[in-house]
């Protein structure tokens, strides 16, 4: 059984259609990039994915149990929270909390949101994220005091700490200085290789290739071509796709 | 004579204090309702508040407190406030609440509304309340976001009491005034800005000091 499957997802803001159908299933343990060129729709899509945005048509379904359907009836909050705990986002800009501590961003979700909470353990975990972060000499730093990629890494720890289902990045490392990108990379692909379950829009090319287990090539609201990466970015089916791809020199290697 | 009028003089500033304190207790959470009300979607609800806002913002505060004062009186015959001393501060509290009110609704909107939508987001994929958000992410935000202008309202909060005396309500001008037709002495009159710069100071070292504790972040 697949952990993840979207079937025909449709979002349109006033008369845009953006999203027209966006189907994809992933298993347990793999990495899934998402590439394509800007106004494509992918950050959409995952907006749709944490119910930040409301789909009009289509499901999701997470291990088995359909967790959204456009023609039910609408989910109230309470339902909202607990079924977009599966997911966990990661956001361009980081939006850490700035009046908290690394280490208190990590925590204070958890804190707040479980009924009988173990600060002792919640902590414990938060450091340990912390840590697998390469930030455990920045704990007590608040996030004007951080760099943007310890900024990011910090958002990433924040996501975990929830041990979402499936985590979702949305271009982690557009929002940084060249020189940082490498650093919240190496975090994402240490990650891969736990087997982190992961939807990563991205436009790092090489990285995607590098890392995911399957590539998905969006363009216009539409999966163009989908498959694994050397297919789909060193061996494009695709005219569009190959259109796309030319814009990005230096990854064919 | 001085000892006389620095007692008397004082004695108004209670009034004043008074005046001011309570105009403050109650005129901030009102204005956080009123900001609430403003930033809502129901467009029933909002536009009146908004319209509210644009008038009390738009006169003169000395003009509100006669009309609520004699604006009863007048309309519907009857004086609601009664001639006593503390029914005219009432009239001059009511006034006050609804005037400050407005003014610190605004400083809240703009308070609020300057927190980016990705501070609200991150809260909701973490899977947090409405309620936990506002509390536990934006509030403090918005606090040390709002302080400046807020301290800079308060202060002329102290200095618009003496408004009140137009409906004869006590408070330290009033009382610095007496002492030009009683003693034929003028100077109690000017010794009254002592009083009002000392409180001010004191609130301007409050407010830096506060602003001072909300640094460590930004
Ligand atoms: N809330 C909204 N209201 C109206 N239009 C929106 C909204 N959100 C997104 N859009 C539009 O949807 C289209 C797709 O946006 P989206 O952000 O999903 O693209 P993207 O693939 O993530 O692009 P990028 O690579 O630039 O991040 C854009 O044209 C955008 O203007
Ligand atoms: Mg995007």
């Amino acid at each position: 059984m697949p952990i993840l499957e979207v079937k025909d997802i449709h979002k349109s803001f006033d008369s845009e259609v953006i999203l027209k159908g966006i189907s994809f299933s992933m298993d347990a343990g793999e990495s899934v990039s998402i590439i394509g060129s800007s106004g494509s729709g992918k950050t959409t899509l995952l907006r749709c994915l944490n119910f930040l945005e409301t789909p009009d048509e289509g499901t999701i379904t997470v291990q088995g149990e359909q967790i959204f359907d456009a023609h039910a009836p609408a989910l109230k909050p309470e339902e909202i929270r607990e079924r977009r705990l599966h997911f966990g986002l990661v956001f361009q800009q980081f939006n850490l909390f700035p009046q908290y501590t690394a280490l208190e961003n990590v925590c204070l979700a958890p804190k707040i949101t479980s009924e009988k909470p173990d600060i002792k353990q919640i902590e414990e975990t938060g450091r340990k994220l912390l840590d697998q972060m390469g930030l455990s000499d920045r704990m007590n730093n608040y996030p004007h005091q951080l760099s943007g990629g310890q900024q990011q890494r910090v958002a990433i720890a924040r996501a975990l700490a929830l041990k979402p289902d499936i985590l979702c990045f949305d271009e982690p490392t557009s929002a940084l200085d060249p020189e940082l990108t490498g650093e919240v990379l190496k975090v994402i692909r240490g990650l891969a290789e736990q087997k982190t379950t992961m939807i990563i829009v991205t436009h790092e090319m090489s990285f995607a290739r590098d890392v995911s287990d399957k590539v998905i090539f969006m363009d216009g609201g539409v999966i163009v071509e989908q498959g694994a990466p050397d297919d789909v970015i060193n061996n494009p089916k695709e005219e569009r796709t190959r259109q796309f791809l030319a814009g990005y020199s230096g990854i064919r290697k | 004579m001085f000892v006389t009028v620095t007692l008397s003089l004082l004695e108004g500033f209670l009034g004043t204090i008074k005046l001011f304190a309570l105009t403050l207790l109650l005129s901030l959470p009102l204005g956080l309702i009123l900001s609430f009300g403003s930033m809502e979607k129901l467009g029933v609800i909002r536009y009146p508040i908004r319209f509210l806002i644009w008038v009390i913002r738009g006169t003169p505060l000395m003009l509100q407190l006669l009309v609520i004062y004699y604006g009863p009186g007048i309309f519907f015959g009857v004086n609601i406030w009664g001639g006593s001393p503390s029914g005219r501060f009432t009239a001059a509290l009511v006034a006050f609440v609804i005037n400050y009110s407005c003014y610190f609704s605004e400083i809240f909107r703009g308070g609020i509304q300057s927190i980016p939508v990705g501070q609200y987001e991150a809260g909701q994929v973490l899977g947090m309340t409405k309620k936990q958000i506002f509390f536990k992410v934006v509030l403090l935000q918005v606090i040390k976001r709002i302080v400046p202008p807020m301290s800079n309202e308060i202060i002329t909060l102290v200095k618009d009491t003496s408004l009140a005396r137009v409906i004869a309500v006590y408070e330290i001008i009033w009382n610095g005034q007496a002492f030009i037709k009683s003693s034929g002495i003028i100077w109690p009159l000017f010794y009254t800005g002592a009083f009002y710069l000392i409180f001010s100071g004191l609130l301007t070292l409050l407010f830096g000091y506060i602003e001072k504790k909300l640094s460590y972040f930004r």
